[in-house]
């Protein structure tokens, strides 16, 4: 898959690509929207990120271009201006997605990996784990002909997330900034996640224990998936 | 009491006062006059007895010896001349009683004055009598306590009407440019017209100050906007780079704990700085009131967000709320969070087993719904100023929070037009109770 980074903040820029590199993305990088505007004339992406406070540019003007030029890729705006409007104006500009800055790196590739999902129609989106069938798509875990139906919507945003950034430790603000990242918080504590997982543990035991999902000491959580 | 009233009450008693004062003085008043015009005349009358003798001889009035007497037919007058001892003397006005034969005995004004005639001494007498005097009195009193008041009524309209025209540019200044304004949302400036140079200092110096009261909430609001804005991006730096180093495969696990440790800080900082950008979003008015949802869907979203925190801390949740209420012309994501961070707040400054209820009233015109906890209150020293950002008063709990929870529902509620009210008692427990507008909530 190939990547357009536009970013003006270069050492964001150069953390974005590091980090979509890992994940096998292939990544061009721009820092201002003279030479982005040439770039995607040229070539073809499958993602666009965009940043809107460009110092040359209006994003939006960029993404107007991306998607007459382009409109196979999916244009995600990337923003620290957290105007409403702006979110409104991208999305009615064909933008796919749109994630305010501060965003955590984990959360832009779930967002790409939706959108991916999205365009390419996956419809059996199902994970087998020692006998544990999670279906992404319909949002179900099932234990053999089992459904396991305890399991509440913020238990499986859990357990999905961790699935999608499988064989990843991740950190409980990690998980807490995924199930929570709406809320606007007046405490910064993630020790509740905890709780939920002591719960899907509870849940899935009645079936199988769930070995698969780690505790990774002092760290976070990680689910195990072997390729 | 307004103003207006306090002078014209004023005017009103203190001319009243000065007019009882007077007509309870008329009656002196009257008869010192009344004497020294009886006195007056009594001394003119003598004078002429005196010039008469003088012409013609004593032997007018007095011819063998006899004393004169005469008085009118209802005795109001009277005079008599006879020759006293020579050895007397007597030259006075003063009040004195006189018998007649027919036995009446009157009071007079009496002037006595004694002269010599051909070595003879005799003694005049004239008096008025007194009666007359004293009777007239007591009507003038009357009179001029009529007339006295009709002025006064006439004067203390004329006080109110004046007070009135005068005491319009202040009424009008308190009107428009006090009563009812919401700080800080100030109604355009509009200069009221008078004549009096106090009020339109009073009117200019109100202006400026709310000019500059405005001016710098909006410098406020502004720096918090950018400050918050522009700290955005180089958080959202770090949080990268901290992730990506947490994946390297060359750092151990002791540096990947203190990678989280740097994870919640930035967590804290990212948290404070979204918090502060809402709060300036909210008072920008940068969100819209159009949404349209039932009062229990909202409270079952944010027991979805928050039901683990309550089962942690083993806390009994009760809502009774009825299920056609509805939220109208509200902010889906604000009620959200407004109702997120007092139902949070009730659990966390709660007691392990503790008890959270959520109930409704509708009032007259208004819809009450109120989260009452048993948890450990709030001291009443500290009531005044749990609104204020960065204000922590419960600090001994293990949980961290930073002070912006309320301050972000008084945000909320004041861009929604909803009433706050919090009764809470130490050890005892607090009740928020939001009041919503009728505007804000329709019964389906």
């Amino acid at each position: 898959m190939n990547v357009l980074i536009i970013e003006d903040e270069k050492a964001l820029a150069q953390e974005l690509e590091i980090f979509l590199t890992n994940y096998n993305y292939i990544c061009d990088v721009c820092f201002d929207g003279e030479s982005a505007s040439e770039k995607i004339a040229v070539n073809l992406y499958d993602f666009i990120l965009i940043d809107l406070g460009l110092p040359d540019y209006d994003g939006l003007d960029l993404l107007r271009e991306a998607k007459k030029l382009d409109s196979d890729a999916a244009c995600i705006i990337l923003t620290a201006r957290t105007e409403i409007n702006d979110r409104i104006k991208g999305l009615d500009l064909g933008a796919d997605d749109y994630l305010p800055k501060p965003f955590s790196l984990l959360e832009l590739q779930s967002r790409m990996q939706a959108i991916i999902r999205r365009k390419f129609g996956v419809k059996n989106n199902i994970v087998e784990l020692d006998g544990f069938l999670i279906d992404l798509t319909n949002r179900t875990i099932s234990y053999y002909n089992d459904v396991v139906s305890t399991i509440t919507k913020k238990e499986f945003d859990l357990i999905a997330y961790l699935i999608l950034h499988k064989n990843r430790t991740l950190t409980r603000m990690q998980l807490s900034e995924h199930i929570w990242g709406n809320v606007v918080n007046n405490d910064y504590d993630s020790n509740y996640i905890d709780a939920h997982i002591k719960n899907i543990r509870k849940k899935l035991n009645a079936f199988a224990p769930p070995e698969w999902l780690e505790t990774v000491r002092g760290l976070g959580y990680k689910i195990k998936i072997n390729a | 009491m307004r103003l207006r009233t306090k002078l014209t009450l004023f005017n009103a008693i203190s001319k009243l006062v000065i007019v009882v004062l007077f007509v309870l003085l008329v009656p002196v008043l009257i008869r010192n006059i009344s004497s020294n015009y009886v006195d007056s005349k009594l001394i003119k009358q003598k004078n002429k007895l005196l010039q008469i003798v003088k012409s013609r001889g004593i032997e007018t009035y007095i011819e063998n010896g006899e004393g004169y007497g005469s008085y009118l037919p209802l005795k109001e007058e009277y005079i008599s001349l006879e020759d006293v001892d020579p050895d007397y003397f007597s030259d006075t006005i003063k009040r004195g009683k006189r018998s007649f034969s027919e036995g009446d005995t009157l009071e007079y004004r009496i002037l006595s004055h004694t002269f010599k005639v051909k070595n003879k001494n005799y003694l005049l007498e004239i008096g008025k009598s007194v009666d007359t005097l004293d009777e007239t009195s007591v009507p003038l009193q009357n009179i001029a306590f009529q007339v006295l008041l009709g002025m006064i009524l006439l004067t203390i309209l004329a006080d109110q009407f004046y007070s009135n025209y005068v005491l319009k540019p202040l009424r009008l200044i308190i009107k428009t440019k006090l009563v009812g304004q919401k700080f800080p949302n100030f109604n355009s400036y509009r200069k009221v017209r008078t004549t009096t140079t106090d009020f339109e200092y009073l009117d200019i110096s109100i202006h400026k100050m709310v000019e500059t009261i405005a001016d710098k909430f909006q410098k406020e609001r502004e720096f918090i906007s950018n400050a918050s804005h522009e700290l955005m991006t180089p958080i959202s730096i770090l949080q990268s780079k901290i992730e990506n180093m947490f994946e390297e495969e060359d750092i151990n696990d002791e540096l990947k704990v203190r990678l989280i440790e740097m994870q919640k800080i930035l967590n804290r900082l990212k948290s404070i700085t979204k918090t502060l950008l809402l709060i300036s979003q909210i008072e920008n008015e940068q969100f819209l009131k159009e949404d349209k949802v039932s009062v229990t869907d909202v409270l079952q979203d944010v027991y979805d967000e928050i039901s683990i925190r309550l089962q942690e801390k083993d806390i009994s949740y009760e809502m009774d709320v009825p299920q056609n209420w509805q939220f109208i012309n509200i902010n889906k994501f604000l009620l959200f969070n407004l109702f997120f961070n007092l139902i949070n707040n009730a659990i966390k400054y709660n007691n392990e087993g503790g008890y959270i209820k959520i109930t409704a009233t509708a009032g007259h015109n208004n819809f009450i719904i109120s989260i009452t906890d048993n948890g450990i209150g709030i001291p009443a020293e500290a009531l005044p100023f749990i609104f204020n950002r960065f204000k922590k008063f419960r600090q001994s709990l293990q949980q961290d929070s930073f002070g912006l929870g309320l301050p972000i529902v008084k945000s909320i509620a004041a861009f929604h037009d909803i009433e706050v009210e919090v009764i809470s008692e130490k050890d005892k427990g607090s009740t928020f109770k939001l009041i919503f507008p009728a505007t804000l909530v329709m019964v389906t």
